[in-house]
């Protein structure tokens, strides 16, 4: 049971941390090279035209009058317009349309990073010392070392250029399921943003199957990293757990190898691993942002690096708060869920 | 080793060999084939940047040879044509050797990722001992700042960092040693704050030692030990980093023989149509690398951690 104090506690001690990284994304703006209005207007127009823009703006205010403002547009998120990659349109709609899509693949990502992580750590902690043991951390070490923007284009070129297994770019067979904008066939609005869930909820199987083979090879290469790290804490959690007493009581009463392991040692190695997870989404975040640019993903990782590249800082701002608030938000969720599985924390 | 009176063997080294062989942590580290595997990756990689740093022009090295005798995009001397079997890794876009410029990359990450590395760690120590000795207000002031540069993603904080300084290889070398500190800042201020309930930090205070003295004497040394193991296996993602704050086009720029901006180049001229040599060689170096790093600070951990120790047992 997660105590109210505790709860209580941790979101106290998120307030500093959130106005400490709204202080360092409104200095991005003010600490870059460049004035904003003069990105905005161009370098041809008239000194007139740039003042109003800056009026506007509000850029000829005092430095804290606009650090205030700042602060409570934030607390709502409202960073004004894009500058230049998607020029008029408000930053959080730019946002709240490319998230999903770096979400959708984060997810995948881990389903991927947990579902080969968790056995392979068991096997070497079962194992322990055999081939299979060595086998297993060898790779797991090699998996963080690959970096995810070499694997990438490697695997593109060999599974879907040569092989073609996989597709090589995109979330969806554009010509197939899209429309002239870009949107979903047979839908107005995008409904979650999610591509996989959307298609299915419009009963679409064959566009369905379409998004989860382009999913397929980016979520596989961003979940290498996870499952290396996964696998690795599984198998000392669980070579930590295996020679518990009670396991060894389990064993004694006559229970079978198989289901003390599973039943007892399984359980209680988990425990660990759920802040492993954590840590990890963080890591997943930032890969996600070089899987996108390998894969040619429109997610919010892309919109970032684009952003930067044209001196676009609202949309900088808006995404670079949009990261640092879902890693914190995961953080905290995966504090409770520790405190939780493992009520000792707490003290 | 014999221990027979070897006139030969100063009585001082084989004092230092017997310390060092005598020391669980070494001992350990030394029987692990993976750290030594580690190891063995490190000093071959040193070496390659050392003699290419030496014998390589920078110059010749980026400026375009394109329209010589040497044709560009060729493939490996082994598989290619006869005409180009001079070159391991093949050419790039520009005609260039991809083996010359891929060693020379070596140069540049060992490099970079020193001064990030070491940059970082002496910041992290330096805040992390501050923070635990002086405690309340030092403490709080330290670590919440470290709280808020941990709450980014690492690759992304380095990337908010590269909009407000802007490119370059040195300017995202200091945008990672703003990423890293934190993280040398916690494991110290942990280990830091471990030593300081032991009673002899009270008794030397008592003694009357100024307050650097026992910083430095006393609590630095007893966290050198998780302080060397989080720089080994930093060293790797810093390489991986850098290399990818290249890649995405903020890093390294122009010609330079940098990994990652090879493997990026080596992507956009033509990866997909099957000329793989380009982007395939600088980044198995990188990988091969960070590879050896993980490998020799994997085996240190476990050397360090006495549950591990005695796992083994």
């Amino acid at each position: 049971m997660v105590s109210k104090r505790f709860l209580l506690k941790r979101l106290l001690l998120l307030v500093p941390v959130l106005f400490g990284v709204a202080t360092l994304v409104f200095a991005i703006l003010h600490l870059a090279p460049g004035d904003p209005a003069r990105i905005i207007v161009g370098q041809r127009a008239s000194a007139e035209q740039l003042q109003q823009v800056r009026t506007e703006l509000g850029l000829n205010d005092p430095l804290w009058v606009q650090y205030v403002r700042f602060l409570t547009d934030a607390a709502t998120f409202q960073f004004g317009d894009s500058y230049q990659i998607a020029k008029g349109t408000p930053v959080r709609e730019v946002v709240s349309e490319t998230l999903p899509v770096t979400i959708e693949l984060a997810l995948f990502g881990q389903f991927f990073g947990l579902a080969l992580g968790i056995p392979l750590g068991v096997v070497s902690a079962v194992k322990q010392d055999t081939l299979t043991d060595h086998a297993t951390r060898i790779g797991a070490l090699t998996g963080i070392s690959v970096p995810i923007y070499w694997s990438g284009p490697l695997l593109i070129l060999f599974l879907s250029t040569y092989l073609g297994w996989f597709p090589a770019s995109g979330r969806i067979g554009s010509t197939i399921f899209l429309d002239e904008n870009w949107q979903l066939l047979g839908t107005e609005l995008p409904l979650t943003g999610l591509v996989t869930v959307d298609t299915l909820l419009l009963g679409n199987v064959d566009a369905f199957l379409s998004a989860v083979t382009h999913l397929l090879l980016p979520s596989l290469v961003i979940g290498i990293y996870s499952m290396a790290l996964i696998s690795r804490m599984m198998r000392s959690s669980m070579l930590e757990v295996i020679r518990q007493d009670y396991i060894r009581t389990a064993r004694a009463k006559g229970q079978g190898a198989r289901i003390t392991v599973l039943k007892h040692g399984f359980r209680n190695a988990l425990i660990p691993v759920v802040t492993v997870v954590g840590i990890q989404f963080g890591s997943l975040l930032g890969g996600a942002v070089l899987t996108e640019t390998v894969f040619g993903i429109a997610g919010i990782g892309t919109m970032l690096v684009e952003a930067i590249g044209a001196t676009d800082y609202p949309l900088v701002q808006g995404t670079v708060l949009t990261f640092a608030l879902l890693f914190t938000l995961v953080n905290l969720g995966v504090d409770v869920t520790y405190s939780y599985l493992d009520p000792r924390i707490e003290q | 080793m014999s221990t027979d009176t070897d006139t030969d063997v100063d009585a001082r080294s084989r004092g230092l060999v017997a310390r060092l062989r005598a020391s669980p942590f070494l001992s350990e580290l030394l029987s692990n084939r993976l750290a030594l595997a580690g190891l063995t990756i490190i000093l071959a990689m040193l070496v390659t940047a050392v003699v290419a740093r030496v014998t390589l022009s920078y110059d010749a090295l980026t400026a375009s040879r394109l329209g010589g005798t040497i044709p560009d995009r060729a493939p490996p001397g082994w598989i290619g044509p006869a005409a180009t079997d001079q070159y391991l890794f093949g050419t790039d876009a520009s005609a260039r050797d991809i083996f010359r410029r891929s060693a020379y990359g070596a140069w540049l990450a060992l490099k970079f990722g020193t001064v990030v590395v070491g940059v970082s760690t002496l910041a992290g120590v330096s805040l992390g001992i501050i923070a635990a000795y002086y405690g309340d207000v030092a403490d709080n002031v330290v670590m919440r700042t470290m709280d808020v540069l941990l709450a980014f993603p690492s690759l992304l904080l380095a990337l908010a960092i590269v909009a407000i300084f802007g490119n370059g290889l040195w300017k995202a070398t200091i945008a990672l040693i703003m990423v890293y500190t934190p993280r040398f800042a916690r494991v110290v201020r942990g280990a830091a704050l471990a030593v300081l309930e032991d009673e002899y930090i009270e008794a030397t205070e008592a003694l009357g030692a100024s307050d650097p003295r026992v910083l430095i004497r006393h609590v630095f040394p007893n966290t050198l030990a998780p302080i060397t193991v989080q720089s080994t296996l930093n060293f790797g993602l810093a390489i991986i980093d850098l290399a990818a704050l290249s890649f995405l086009g903020f890093g390294a720029s122009g010609a330079a023989p940098s990994w990652g901006l090879m493997l990026s180049r080596g992507v956009e001229n033509g990866l997909l149509t099957g000329k793989w040599w380009m982007s395939f060689f600088p980044g198995m170096l990188l990988a091969l690398t960070v590879l050896g790093f993980n490998l020799l600070g994997d085996g240190m951990r476990d050397a360090l951690d006495p549950r591990m120790r005695d796992a083994v047992d």
